[in-house]
């Protein structure tokens, strides 16, 4: 039921899987105390969770807890006392608002929110109308001050239908029902996350109606106000942990798949093109499915990459004349059809495009390509697929290294980002020296200070940029949103374009100033991967040395800290004349400089700085 | 295997955070710490799991000592030698 990360050690993997089927407090402390005895680095990130909630839920922390720590992560959660939420939420002294957390659940029901609506026998339609609206407007006058206090990410849950109210058959059919308060709530709940980029949404309703009528406890409910079964709590704990895993996991950027009775049904090579299955009926319509759904997630900036043991003329022409075929060649950023092995076409196309192999997932039917994979590859994500074609759309669907809360411009723009740089490449390769590729481009970068509209891309740049990155801090939004509120800090993006096309905001240097001292601190510096290579860097470091020195900063620090993936940027701040300090040492270099400075602005880049 | 009469100690002392070992047949509310109403519920739900039977509300607010418990498991066909 929990998604057990491969890298842990077995032992705790079998403790882990113990407690995911039957949870109890032996069994899940026992997990918990496996888990907590891994090595730091397998444990994941620090996630302080404060959790506050109109009905009991401290008996299964615990679960909950073990069900996070896959993420992975190493949670703490804080939970606040029942019922108290604007008390909690909107004081910044309460126990939870004040322990600096990096997510903040509210868990409610219609039972609690109205109980009046549920069992109001004697109300009248209009006093009904009047009840939904006030739990409505007290869900968006608490969000409206919690924005205002607080810039720590508020996850709100969507409400369940209530279950122990019989069958609501007159119910539906009436025009102020419970039916129709919980999908106005709900309808109100979902307003408010594509409004606010703060709020996001936990879909405890979708759980419930999933797990079914063993999701809640009727005894324990009326016993102790604890709804949530204990049978149904561990199934809980993962639909939370899924709903968090996009603010500490970089999401997969790339999807391999194989060909033959994985995108059609039959083998090219020996049923022919007229044998292969593939249409709006069965069994080719499972196919098409499978194909639907990978261009989905290429909607969603999933880079697709085809893998096939056949002939390339075969699979060309298959493509060009199958009537049914949602996919086309052209959506794949890249192609192998040829006979070496799979995981060296897929390390050379990671390469081509430039991304890590921990950030790849593959799909295959045929069990000794997925093993070859994961031998030769471990750290791409092999899906656990059979030859079974709805088990392998489930497997698909069910992967969730794809997920992300808000799909950013960038995001959605990738695959044509991903043409442009192939048609760069060839203007590279045309060009007599770098300098005239750089000028040939046309780059325009444009500088602004971080806001709430690009917050989130913000974050998401800070949780998978990993080799234009010099320290590698990985910031949380409720991290970015504190320090753009201290008064002399400055966090500024950069977004880049060229004759080629628009890449969107690709570049962030954080800074951090002390009035006091005069010292500002760069915190991080980083590119994605796709503008490293055309001094965009320098542009920002210009903007960044304009501002602190008229800011009024006396000196400039900055560091290196040494990962296995940012050796590129090791001299950066020599390059930009920094000094380095004598307390230096291989791992972490110290930088300094005396403002007021100042950095040419790069003479191929036509530079906006609204900074 | 441990016989349901140790099955039982353990069960309880897990769900009340305690040493089995300061858990006996004439165990109670009143002499376990721990066994409040946050432990009654670990405790419904531990021996749910560890029994596989079901307890209905009535019996659950009979749940006072160890005693009680053992008969109302004996009813559901645990025995205890």
């Amino acid at each position: 039921m929990l998604e057990i990360p491969n890298n842990w050690l077995e032992s705790v993997r079998k403790l882990v899987s113990e407690a995911s089927a039957s949870p109890g407090p032996a069994t899940v402390r026992a997990a918990l105390a496996g888990v907590g005895a891994l090595e730091e680095h397998l444990q994941g990130r620090s996630f302080r969770v404060g959790i506050v909630r109109t009905f009991t839920i401290e008996t299964q922390l615990d679960v909950i807890r073990l069900a996070l720590s896959t993420i992975p992560c190493r949670p703490t959660i804080e939970i606040g006392e029942l019922e108290n939420i604007e008390q909690i939420l909107l004081d910044p002294e309460s126990k939870i608002m004040s322990s600096n957390p990096d997510a903040i659940l509210v868990l409610w029901r219609l039972e609690e929110l109205s109980p009046r609506l549920l069992y109001g026998h004697d109300m009248t339609d209009g006093e009904r109308e009047r009840a939904m609206a006030d739990v409505i407007d007290r869900i968006q006058r608490l969000c409206s001050e919690y924005l205002k206090a607080s810039a720590v990410p508020l996850f709100l849950s969507t409400v369940p239908v209530p279950y122990a109210l019989g069958t609501g058959l007159d119910d539906l059919h009436s025009p102020y029902g419970w039916h129709r308060a919980v999908l106005q709530v709900n309808d109100a709940l979902l307003d408010l996350a594509a409004c606010h980029g703060q709020i996001y949404l936990f879909d405890f309703a979708s759980w419930a109606a999933a797990v079914g009528h063993t999701a809640f406890d009727l005894r324990m409910d009326l016993y102790a106000r604890q709804p949530i079964a204990n049978r149904a709590v561990m199934t809980f704990g993962a639909a939370l942990a899924n709903c968090f895993r996009p603010l500490l996991q970089p999401r997969a950027k790339l999807l391999a798949l194989d060909l033959d009775n994985v995108l059609w049904g039959g083998l090219l090579g020996e049923d022919g093109i007229s044998g292969l299955k593939i249409a709006h009926d069965f069994p080719g319509n499972i196919y098409r499915r499978i194909q639907l759904y990978a261009l989905t997630l290429k909607s969603r900036g999933v880079l697709l990459a085809l893998l096939s043991k056949n002939n390339p003329q075969d699979v060309e022409k298959a493509f060009s004349v199958l009537p049914d075929m949602p996919l086309k060649l052209r959506d794949f950023a890249a192609i192998r059809v040829n006979w070496r092995e799979k995981h060296e076409n897929l390390k050379d196309i990671a390469h081509e495009l430039n991304i890590g192999l921990d950030s790849v997932v593959f799909l295959d039917d045929q069990a000794f390509e997925r093993e070859q994979m994961g031998y030769n590859l471990p750290a791409v994500r092999v899906l656990s697929a059979s030859e079974d074609p709805l088990q392998i759309l489930g497997a698909l669907v069910a992967c969730r290294d794809f997920d992300v809360h808000r799909v950013s411009l960038e995001d959605a723009g990738r695959n044509e980002d991903y043409a442009m740089q192939t048609k760069r490449r060839e203007l590279e390769l045309a060009s007599r020296d770098k300098g005239e590729f750089l000028f040939t481009l046309g780059l325009r970068a444009s500088i602004a200070r971080v806001n709430e509209s690009t917050i989130p891309r913000m974050v998401q740049m800070l949780g998978k940029t990993n080799q234009f990155n010099v320290t590698t801090r990985r910031h949380t939004e409720a991290d970015v949103r504190r320090m753009l509120a201290g008064s002399g800090n400055l966090l500024m993006g950069m977004s880049l374009s060229d004759r080629f096309g628009d890449q969107g905001l690709i570049g962030l240097v954080i800074g951090i100033g002390n009035d006091e001292s005069g010292v500002f601190s760069v915190d991080n510096l980083l590119l994605s991967c796709r503008a490293i290579g055309r001094g965009a860097e320098q542009a920002l470091w210009s903007s960044l040395l304009r501002n602190t020195s008229r800011m009024g900063y006396k000196t400039l620090m900055a560091e290196y800290i040494k990962t296995p993936k940012n050796g590129q940027v090791s001299d950066l701040f020599d390059r930009f004349s920094m000094k380095r300090r004598p307390d230096s040492t291989e791992e972490r270099v110290y930088y300094e400089l005396n403002l007021p400075a100042s950095y040419p602005m790069p003479q191929w880049i036509k530079v906006v700085d609204e900074t | 295997m441990a016989g349901n009469g140790e099955r039982l100690l353990q069960a309880v002392a897990d769900a009340l955070k305690v040493d089995v070992a300061s858990v006996d047949k004439n165990s109670s509310q009143d002499t376990l710490e721990g066994w409040d109403s946050l432990g009654m519920i670990n405790l419904v739900a531990e021996l749910e799991r560890v029994f596989e039977v079901q307890f209905d509300i009535l019996e659950i607010s009979d749940f006072r000592n160890i005693s009680i418990i053992k008969s109302i498991l004996a009813e559901k066909g645990i025995r205890f030698d």
